[in-house]
């Protein structure tokens, strides 16, 4: 199996590239993901391969369910982890205008990302099948559904 | 017997394609106190060894007191303490006692004077034997180690101190203050005899640690925890790393052959501990098959028992249609993700320590894109300011290399908030 950023040939089955750490397995399946289907209503994809279907409303708030503070986002990522990796009880809110989705971080402590860039804070970001999502540490990839 | 320990063992695929030669497959053995164990009952046999050096003057002895009044106030009636300080002499303040009459073993530090030098394994060695006084299966046996400066030309008499405290069950917790001691020494300290170690900043996070070590022995209900791998014929163990309370590679010592023998000491009731071994694994026909077997074996002090012993299997399938070959468990990806952001910076301080500073940037570079994909982007951040550093000067930082080193380790932790600063 050849490191695709190393070229470093490695034994069948290693998970990350002995000699640049560059993931092995997972490079395949965020090339699956990556198919443009715009139209289409998106799923966020972990990276063990369960889904979540980002709702289809305009305004999806995207956070960790606390039911002492009243806080039930449309995705509760608390299943995912959430907690120990850094997720807001509300996170990020992904709109939706027609076929385009956008996210926008609501100030979370951890912050935002698409792409491994931090989103600013309050500034919606284009997002597209494909693209990373990051909320605190917790990963996804976006999916056509 | 089933509420005692819970074990689990996941492998990386549940299914491998079958293929000509060798592949690599991951299983995680994760072990975690059952219901049926009751922390809080063990007593412990504690003896803190503690700098008083010239350089603990000040903020940093005023912040030591106060988290050894603490540990005392936290301590059971039936709990042993000692209390050792050193400088480049050693006086045993407080000889192991029962930890009645608190105020008076704290008077015992209260009139420490800063002085000398530093000279780590004269208090280490008093300690233990202190510790010898009490020491017993049937008590959280541990020494607490406080120092911020260079040891003074003993290294190799503290390693030998930790090797006999692993043999005898009693754990070191090493702590480092500030910036000006040995990282490498201190971590050899704790992984040798199973204890944990911290890097301290401030001052002010003195209790901090102390008050973690105090809820980490109040914990354990589970002790000399063993785990032995036996690999079917043709499967090859190539490392074992354990994850609880630092990330450490424990191969050279515990990988012989096919075999695993792993002593994993005693057992944090809160968090368990959780060890990744990777493996070679031979082609084979299409079908189940079993990697191998892991026997842990345990003592539970609560319940008077002793030599117990669970086993439980490590299994895959191999299957002829690559294509509907398991995908990766997501449990077993992260941690074998922040092991090798682990190794890489381990790799890329050895480089940098020979000198090879184009090597040490590669790996660095490598170390921080997986810190990043992990969502650690202060330890990223901490690895880039090391290449600018390493380009600038030729040399890595005190504090980076401090950073890098136990950031890494911990990446399996929680840390707290006053322990980052």
């Amino acid at each position: 199996m050849k490191c695709s950023e190393c070229q470093m040939e490695n034994i069948e089955g290693a998970l990350f590239c002995e000699e640049c750490g560059a993931k092995l397995e997972t490079m395949n399946e965020l090339q699956g993901a990556a198919m443009e289907s715009p139209a289409g209503r998106l799923l966020l994809a972990s990276p063990d391969g369960s889904t979540l279907e980002i709702p289809a409303k305009d305004d999806v708030v995207v956070g960790r369910e606390d039911p002492i503070s009243e806080v039930f986002p449309d995705l509760d990522l608390t299943g995912f982890g959430g907690m120990e990796k850094g997720v807001s009880r509300k996170h990020a809110v992904i709109h939706r205008s027609g076929a385009d989705y956008t996210v926008e971080d609501m100030t979370s402590t951890n912050g935002t990302y698409v792409n491994r860039k931090k989103v600013q804070p309050n500034t919606p970001q284009a997002i597209k099948p494909g693209d990373e999502l990051r909320f605190g540490k917790l990963a996804f990839s976006l999916k056509a559904a | 017997m089933k509420n005692e320990l819970n074990i689990r063992c996941i492998m990386s695929k549940d299914s491998l394609p079958v293929t000509d030669g060798e592949q690599a497959v991951y299983a995680l053995v994760d072990i975690k106190a059952g219901t049926g164990t009751t922390p809080a009952t063990m007593p412990a046999n504690i003896a803190l060894v503690l700098d008083r050096s010239g350089s603990m003057d000040g903020e940093k002895m005023n912040n030591l007191k106060e988290a050894v009044g603490y540990v005392v106030d936290h301590l059971g009636d039936n709990d042993l303490v000692s209390i050792t300080i050193f400088d480049d002499q050693v006086e045993t303040l407080v000889p192991s006692r029962p930890a009645k009459n608190r105020d008076e073993i704290k008077a015992g530090l209260a009139s420490v004077i800063v002085r000398g030098g530093t000279q780590i394994s004269d208090g280490l060695s008093a300690g233990l034997a202190e510790v010898k006084k009490g020491i017993s299966r049937d008590r959280v046996n541990r020494i607490v180690l406080l120092t911020d400066g260079q040891t003074w030309d003993d290294e190799d008499a503290c390693l030998k101190l930790a090797d006999e405290a692993g043999r005898l069950g009693v754990a070191i917790t090493s702590i480092g203050i500030g910036e000006e001691w040995n990282e490498k020494l201190l971590l050899q300290i704790a992984e040798r005899s199973r204890g944990n170690s911290h890097w301290i900043q401030n001052p002010i996070a003195i209790l901090d640690a102390f008050r973690q070590e105090m809820e980490g022995m109040q914990s354990v209900a589970v002790t000399n925890v063993t785990m032995t791998g036996r690999m079917s014929p043709g499967v090859r163990p190539v490392k074992v790393f354990t994850t609880v309370p630092m990330i450490a590679d424990v191969s050279a010592r515990t990988v012989s052959g096919s075999m695993l023998q792993a002593d994993l000491g005693s057992l944090d009731g809160r968090k368990g501990q959780a060890v990744l071994i990777e493996a070679r694994v031979p082609a084979h026909k299409a079908g189940a098959y079993r990697v191998g077997q892991v026997e842990i074996r345990y003592d539970l002090p609560s319940g008077g028992l002793s030599g117990r012993s669970v086993k439980a299997d490590l299994n895959i399938t191999f299957i002829a249609d690559a294509a509907g070959a398991a995908k990766v468990n997501a449990e077993v990806m992260n941690l074998v993700e922040k092991v090798t952001a682990f190794k890489l910076q381990t790799q890329a301080l050895t480089e940098a320590d020979a000198g090879n500073i184009v090597a040490a940037t590669r790996k660095f570079q490598a170390a921080a894109t997986v810190l990043l994909d992990l969502g650690e982007d202060e330890l990223a951040d901490a690895v880039k300011s090391e290449i600018a550093a390493l380009k600038r000067t030729g040399s890595l930082t005190a504090a980076g290399t401090k950073k890098l080193e136990y950031g890494t380790r911990k990446l399996t932790q929680v840390m707290t908030e006053a322990m980052k600063r």
